[in-house]
């Protein structure tokens, strides 16, 4: 059979067809958008954070009154969480990895308030501070004890002689060079010398492009409220939780356990909005595939119902079962590929209003063609049923009267 | 004759139940996700405080880096925050009619009850305008007036809900309470105040509960208040002490002034300019003039208070809306040819067109209105969804009648829209004609 009278059969209602084809295109704009979007957030929730996110604990702390002495009451409360049997290292830090708080700095390669300088996050821990986030040093040395410093709120610190950088920092700064041994100025043209390097560590932001930028002095920050980071051993994170901030509770009464919580639940926290937009458009497209199937199935079916004596005429005319099929088959490949053709046009509007309005990311155009035969396999599948049905008319139909 | 319409379109539904329910799904799920998000992007970009949003006004000045700008994108804008000594000078000039530098902070709760363990609570650390400016209700008591601020006096206004914790919901105004080792005076006890989104201070959050308490923005020195909130510095500063916080660059400190009428704006940015003009003798503020106010509205803009991704949300779900009308105007289409021969016969009885037309309209309406309806119950649990996901305080994800209304006429509307071309369609269908080639 040619293609003539498919062509003509679909001419002679077109508005159904064009409807059809019309839906198929918003619903490919959409999917094609949707999924893109998609796929970015869970690439960004799945980056390697360089941290033993799974089992560190996060403990806030804060004291009060005339009296509280807290230097004394930060290094009992370490050795109390370092008594405890399942933690493997602890430490207080001036702020947490990946909990949306905290705070940056500037940094420079030479003594010039001028000059530019690279952004990044500013943490302060003891020797243990490493080992207490499961962090990897590549290069160089860990802070010393004797490095470690108590560091006052109000009190400003002397600038360390030594610190940590980050790799993806340490590239910022110096490029190509290697950092280890290189000398950085802060905002107040002091100076520091690069100890080590860590391979990769996430900072505190989720959302700074400069995230994997951190710089880490040596040291023991006393605040009003305190943070410290425990590393558990595998397995032993939910069991210690409770424990941590029942003998914290117990141990001083001047001083508040403001919460205790896995670095998980704090980053999941972080990554909150992250992980709405992908749920939020996964039921979308779901909902929406499932609705345009349902749709194209029910369509065809009826089609089928309303054609019986056609077809039945076809096949006394000789048509064999798979003509009718292929009929059906083709008339529906037809409708989808117009379909395509103005879903692509539409895809690429919608990623342009996305990228010029919202920043987004703009479109990989693999997704077009990766979109399309997807959909020609789906539109296929629902409607195989329905031309099964119609191949299984009985030429007798045609000699029937109604 | 609407009976006997709805009576047929019941009945033409019935013939057809998996299509019908297919149409009304389709309206459904369409109108339920349109209307989720539409309601969240609704409550972001309400007007939190629509008596006196344009008397309401941000402060804004340049006092930042003169080697670079505050924000590099974007060149022109003035740090979001003032510096604690700015915000006590500005206090004391008092150039608007009420005027409130603020930060959050909180303390240390030690009830009188030894048996009970300390407890940390947020508190807005403000002076007493803060009330009467942003149109705080009170269950008991009042804020505290401005001799309470210029004295330091250690007063406290709590929310309903610490008051509900600390003294069971009575009447706690006069009650004394220690905090921080400051034994403080309850003056007031706020109603329920949840301005949506919280306007007064979008810099830490614009979605939130309000903080458990209100305490006077004089006690900071004494108390050494922490800020709980976002500070921004440039200057290297040497810092030994409190006061040398309080003297520092850093800018920490929110300040909101109201005028009489929006009119006054340009003049109380020329205080400013003098304000700082002064200050440019001393040293300070060595970048070129900048100072700025925002009403609340633009200050909500200002801050991106409604969230890119709602935006994005709100675009795709409406055209998923589309994709719905366009199912439902083609499953529409299809069945109403299927009932061809049925219209047929009813013209040649005698039917009008204007007749025929009227029944496909109301049997469409009725597809609309019982999709429209469903899809509100879907919304409401997309709502529910939307508050677990984002972790947004209960109730604040919430369908007002506003939205309801919204919802249920944008139902008909598109059931009515989709079914007009089917109707009209179905109108041109000839009487006796199609009788006759069967």
């Amino acid at each position: 059979m040619g293609l003539g009278p498919m062509i003509s059969t679909l001419m002679r209602s077109k508005t159904g067809p064009l409807l059809v084809a019309l839906q198929i295109a918003v619903t490919l704009a959409i999917v094609i958008n949707a999924l893109f979007i998609v796929v970015q957030r869970i690439e960004k929730m799945n980056r390697d954070p360089g941290i033993d996110v799974d089992n560190v604990i996060v403990t806030y702390v804060r004291g009060f009154g005339e009296d509280f002495d807290v230097v004394s009451s930060i290094t009992n409360d370490l050795d109390l969480i370092r008594s405890i049997p399942g933690v493997v290292a602890t430490t207080v830090s001036n702020q947490i990895p990946l909990s949306g708080s905290g705070s940056g700095t500037r940094l420079r390669t030479v003594p010039d308030e001028t000059a530019d300088a690279v952004n990044t996050t500013r943490y302060r821990w003891d020797e243990n501070g490493l080992d207490a986030l499961g962090v990897q040093l590549s290069r160089g040395r860990n802070f010393t004890p004797q490095e470690i410093d108590v560091v006052m709120p109000t009190i400003d610190p002397a600038t360390p002689a030594s610190v940590l950088v980050t790799q993806a920092l340490a590239n910022d700064l110096f490029g190509e060079e290697d950092a280890l041994g290189k000398t950085v100025y802060w905002s107040d043209m002091s100076q520091s010398t690069i100890v080590g390097i860590i391979d990769h560590m996430h900072g505190s932001w989720v959302n700074w492009n400069k995230f994997n930028n951190s710089v880490i002095q040596p040291g023991m920050q006393a605040d009003t409220t305190n943070k410290y980071v425990t590393r558990a051993e595998p397995g032993m994170r939910d069991a210690l939780i409770p424990l941590i901030e029942k003998q914290l509770g117990e141990s001083n009464r001047r001083r508040v356990v403001k919460s205790v919580r896995s670095l998980q639940d704090i980053a999941a926290r972080s990554y909150r909005r992250d992980f709405a937009m992908v749920t939020i458009l996964s039921v979308v497209m779901t909902l929406l595939i499932g609705l345009t199937a349902l749709v194209i199935v029910g369509l065809s079916s009826f089609h089928v119902t309303q054609r019986k004596k056609q077809i039945g005429t076809r096949r006394a005319l000789g048509a064999r079962r798979i003509d009718i099929i292929k009929q059906f088959m083709f008339e529906n490949w037809l409708i989808t590929t117009a379909g395509a053709v103005l879903g692509v046009v539409l895809t690429v509007g919608v990623a342009y209003w996305l990228e010029v309005s919202f920043s987004l990311t703009r479109l990989d155009w693999r997704y077009l063609p990766a979109g399309i035969v997807t959909l020609w396999v789906l539109s296929s599948l629902a409607v195989v049923e329905p031309a099964r049905r119609a191949a299984s008319v009985s030429p007798a139909v045609a000699t029937r009267s109604i | 004759m609407f009976k006997y319409n709805l009576k047929l379109a019941l009945k033409s539904m019935r013939r057809n139940p998996i299509m019908t329910s297919l149409m009304v799904a389709a309206i459904a799920v369409g109108i339920g996700l349109s209307m989720t998000t539409l309601t969240i992007y609704y409550l972001m970009s309400s007007n939190p405080i629509p008596e006196k949003s344009d008397v309401l006004f941000a402060v804004t000045m340049d006092s930042w880096d003169p080697l670079r700008p505050f924000d590099e994108d974007r060149p022109e804008r003035a740090p979001h925050q003032v510096t604690y000594h700015d915000a006590e000078r500005l206090l004391a000039l008092s150039q608007g009619k009420r005027q409130v530098a603020m930060f959050e902070s909180s303390l240390i709760i030690e009830p009188d009850n030894e048996d009970e363990l300390p407890f940390e609570a947020g508190a807005r650390v403000a002076n007493g305008d803060f009330f009467p400016m942003f149109n705080v209700p009170f269950t008991y008591g009042s804020g505290w007036d401005r001799s309470a601020d210029a004295a330091a006096e250690p007063v406290v206004v709590l929310t309903k809900a610490l008051n509900e914790r600390l003294y069971g919901g009575v009447d706690s105004v006069g009650q004394r309470l220690t905090m921080n080792g400051v034994v403080f005076q309850v003056v007031g006890v706020i109603d329920t105040w949840e301005p949506t989104p919280r306007f007064y201070d979008p810099i830490n959050s614009a979605f939130q509960e309000v903080n458990d308490m209100f305490i006077p923005f004089s006690l900071t020195r004494g108390m050494e208040m922490p800020s709980n909130g976002s500070d921004w510095g440039w200057k290297s500063e040497e810092i030994n002490s409190f006061t040398d916080w309080l003297n520092s660059e850093s800018v920490w400190v929110q300040y909101f002034v109201e005028l009489d009428d929006p009119r006054d704006a340009d003049e109380y940015v020329a205080h400013l300019d003098a304000y700082v003009s002064e200050q440019k003798r001393l040293g300070r503020f060595q970048r070129p003039l900048n100072n700025n106010i925002y009403n609340v509205m633009e200050w909500m803009d200002y801050h991106e208070v409604v969230a890119r991704d709602t935006k994005v949300l709100v675009g795709l779900s409406f055209m998923f809306l589309t994709v719905c009308l366009l199912s439902t105007i083609a499953l529409l289409l299809t069945k109403f040819v299927g009932k061809k021969n049925e219209i047929s016969l009813r013209r040649a009885l005698g039917a009008s067109r204007g007749v025929i037309f009227k029944q496909q309209i109301v049997e469409v309406a009725v597809i609309g209105f019982t999709g429209g309806l469903i899809g509100l119950l879907l919304a409401l649990v997309g709502l529910q969804g939307i508050e677990v996901l984002y972790e947004s305080p209960p109730g604040l994800a919430r369908l007002d009648w506003v939205m309801t209304i919204t919802a249920i006429a944008i139902a008909i509307a598109s059931g009515v829209l989709a079914g007009l071309y089917p109707a009209w369609r179905v109108c041109q269908i000839p009487p006796a004609a199609q009788l006759k080639t069967q």
